[in-house]
């Protein structure tokens, strides 16, 4: 299995046949399951074995979206504390961030805020963030209810889902929601810095030199 | 940040990591290097250029007249030209961009440079913009095991200070007097060493040395193969020095890089590795024709750690553009260098007549696996026309550090679309290579101090000199 899935990677990394490539971020504490939502999601595959992240790890996927084909650069990091030199440095590059816990893991709910002030230090201004209860099938041992963490996502401004690596359950969802919201992101700052919607009450300028289209005002 | 604080099993995790990513990020490059040049392309088409009259009454994009009341065109918001009715993308009367606009919105969007403009707005950029946290971690590791692991072995230079570029023109002065001398520079230039490599081997052995005396002009130009001869008349129709130079110029990119193979291959030779050939000389001299890229290449790597070879199977290509557009014909052979030093050309054989050849051959290039580090496969398709003239028909460039040799799956046969030549793939590298290589002597006579100047008095001792650059 593990040469059948290298292969599709490979070849998923090396295609270049698509629209535009994003880069999302995992992060949350320890054995929360991010690797796990990663594999589920990129190979749809489950180990139920635990094997910790060592620094960091990613995966590719190409999708289809919005009549797009988006390569999908997912960033798996570490939980533990001892690698968080190494993930933090790669919240600049990410233009979304999945922030996982675990509902039957009371100390990786409570974890979150802190999770969010790293992306709020780290990450670019509009970093888009989804927050993830993961393990969602073990109804049994919950300790953090749907609701609690529905409030916590309200109170941080991200959006919410509950979902299960185990059981595949928004798992999908979660990530193509994830690239929607980078996509409206993407159009927002384009068009923030287009002349065609902020320049469209100046009126032609009649200009010798043709305009340089290249936009580097912050305005 | 370093990664010092992990233990050493874990960086080479993260590092193997690291690499993964920068394979994905040389691929990436190249696809907006492509986008971007794509853009500049259709910019170029509109733009009005200096030497023609500005008026007001053409569209900016197609140049077409347009009318005063008929046809007037409109002003386009996102570059305030004029622009007709033609060259407009977007619905509505007001919702609509000229196709440069459009264009260079829609390469913002996909190449991610609206992120890396968000991300400037935090975090200022200070060096390279596209430099990402895993390039520097790389770089520094990459210092680190350069250091502990490939050992200098310098090539067999020659007094760089004698004949090192630019400057060294006036050095050369008594060399290049005459036409004669011309020739004679660049016979070796263009031959570089000597016809085969028996004659360097029995050199280097010093099996007969009066043998083979007296023919340092006579037999490199007796033994030059058709290129070499269309060539060297070529040169000869040049009618001066500066434009020999310019034209030398203008081939910067292949021409500086043949020292540097020659190099490789020369040194290899002490160490009884094998040796590229030396024939195909026109194609380094970047004496061919550009068309239009399309389609693919089927390669396999894998590296045989029993042999230490890298082995690239190169399987075949599709959809190749036509090397002879006229004739509509197409004999395409795939070449192979390892970069950044242009070291162990390898070539497929010619297939004649088609735009899908099948190779399903097996290339072989010894290097030992550390060495991999940083290097890139460059594979070229050329079409083989007649008179020897050359015609690029596309490459591909794969890093091979992060290749995951190891793992069988990723040794299979994988198509790559060709892309067109990078305008100076690293740029730094290739300047490197020119200033190692500027003259280096290729046979060690016994111990007579090299000058120009007293060429011919060596006549009796073979005597190859590699001249690569002459600006």
């Amino acid at each position: 299995m593990a040469s059948a899935t290298a292969t599709y990677g490979q070849k998923e990394s090396s295609d270049q046949n698509f629209d535009y490539m994003f880069k999302i971020l995992i992060i949350g504490n320890s054995s929360v399951g991010k690797t796990s939502f990663l594999f589920r999601y990129a190979d749809d595959s489950f180990t139920p074995a635990f094997v910790s992240t060592v620094g960091i790890d990613f995966k590719v996927k190409t999708i289809y979206r919005n009549d797009k084909r988006i390569k999908l650069q997912i960033w798996d990091t570490a939980g533990q504390e001892r690698y968080r030199t190494i993930t933090t440095a790669y919240y600049r590059g990410a233009m979304g961030f999945i922030l996982m816990y675990d509902i039957t893991n009371e100390e990786s709910f409570n974890a979150v805020q802190d999770w969010s002030t790293q992306i709020k230090t780290y990450s670019w201004d509009n970093a888009q963030v989804l927050l993830v209860g993961n393990k969602c099938d073990m109804e049994d041992e919950r300790v953090v209810s749907g609701d609690r963490g529905r409030q916590l996502s309200e109170h941080l401004g991200f959006e919410f889902f509950e979902a299960s690596a185990k059981d595949n359950i928004n798992v999908k969802q979660t990530f193509e929601r994830l690239v929607d919201i980078i996509c409206e992101k993407m159009s927002e700052s384009l068009d923030a810095g287009d002349p065609a919607v902020t320049g469209a009450k100046q009126g032609p300028q009649l200009t010798e030199q043709p305009a340089p289209p290249h936009q580097d005002c912050a305005c | 940040m370093d990664l010092n604080l992990l233990q050493a099993l874990e960086r080479e995790r993260v590092l193997e990591v690291l690499r993964r990513d920068k394979q994905l990020r040389i691929i990436e490059e190249d696809r907006i290097r492509r986008m971007k040049y794509e853009l500049q392309e259709l910019r170029r088409r509109g733009a009005k250029s200096y030497s023609r009259q500005y008026g007001e009454r053409t569209c900016a994009r197609c140049q077409r007249p347009l009318g005063k009341f008929w046809n007037s065109g409109a002003v386009c918001r996102g570059c305030s030209h004029r622009i007709c009715s033609r060259c407009r993308v977007g619905v509505g009367t007001a919702d609509w961009k000229c196709t440069v606009c459009h264009a260079y919105r829609e390469v913002k969007i996909r190449s991610g440079e609206w992120f890396l403009e968000e991300k400037a707005r935090k975090f200022p950029v200070t060096t390279d913009k596209y430099e990402t946290v895993g390039e520097k971690l790389l770089k520094t590791c990459n210092v680190l095991s350069h250091i502990s692991v490939v050992p200098p072995t310098p090539p067999p230079h020659l007094d760089h200070q004698f004949l090192s570029r630019s400057g060294d023109l006036k050095n050369t002065k008594p060399f290049t007097k005459s036409v004669e001398d011309l020739m004679v520079s660049f016979t070796s230039h263009i031959k570089k060493i000597s016809t085969s490599q028996n004659d360097v081997r029995g050199d280097l052995l010093k099996v007969d040395n009066g043998r083979k005396g007296s023919r340092f002009i006579y037999s490199t130009q007796k033994s030059l193969s058709d290129t070499d001869i269309s060539k060297a008349s070529h040169l000869f129709k040049v009618p001066s020095l500066p434009n020999l130079f310019k034209k030398n110029k203008d081939s910067d990119q292949e021409g500086s890089s043949t020292g540097a193979e020659e190099e490789t291959s020369f040194s290899s030779e002490y160490s009884g590795g094998k040796r590229g050939s030396n024939s195909s000389i026109s194609t380094e001299y970047g004496f061919f024709d550009i068309v239009s890229i399309a389609g693919e290449l089927e390669l396999a790597l894998a590296y045989n750690t029993r042999t230490s070879c890298l082995e690239i199977t190169v399987g075949g290509c599709r959809n190749l553009a036509y090397g002879d557009a006229k004739k509509r014909k197409c004999h395409p052979y795939v070449k192979l260098y390892v970069l950044p030093e242009k070291s162990g050309k390898m070539k497929t054989a010619v297939k004649r007549n088609t735009t899908d050849p099948v190779y399903n051959e097996l290339l072989k290039y010894q290097i030992e696996r550390h060495l991999l580090f940083g290097k890139r496969l460059q594979a070229s398709v050329w079409h083989s026309g007649t008179l020897r003239r050359k015609v690029f028909l596309g490459e591909i460039l794969i890093p091979l550090d992060g290749w995951r040799f190891e793992n069988e799956a990723s040794q299979c046969f994988n198509w790559y679309p060709l892309c067109p030549k990078a305008e100076s793939p690293d740029g730094g590298a290739m300047e490197q290579d020119r200033g190692e290589l500027p003259v280096k002597r290729s046979s060690i006579s016994q111990g007579e101090l090299l000058r120009l100047s007293s060429l011919k008095c060596l006549q009796e001792k073979e005597m190859h000199l590699t001249v690569c650059q002459i600006r």
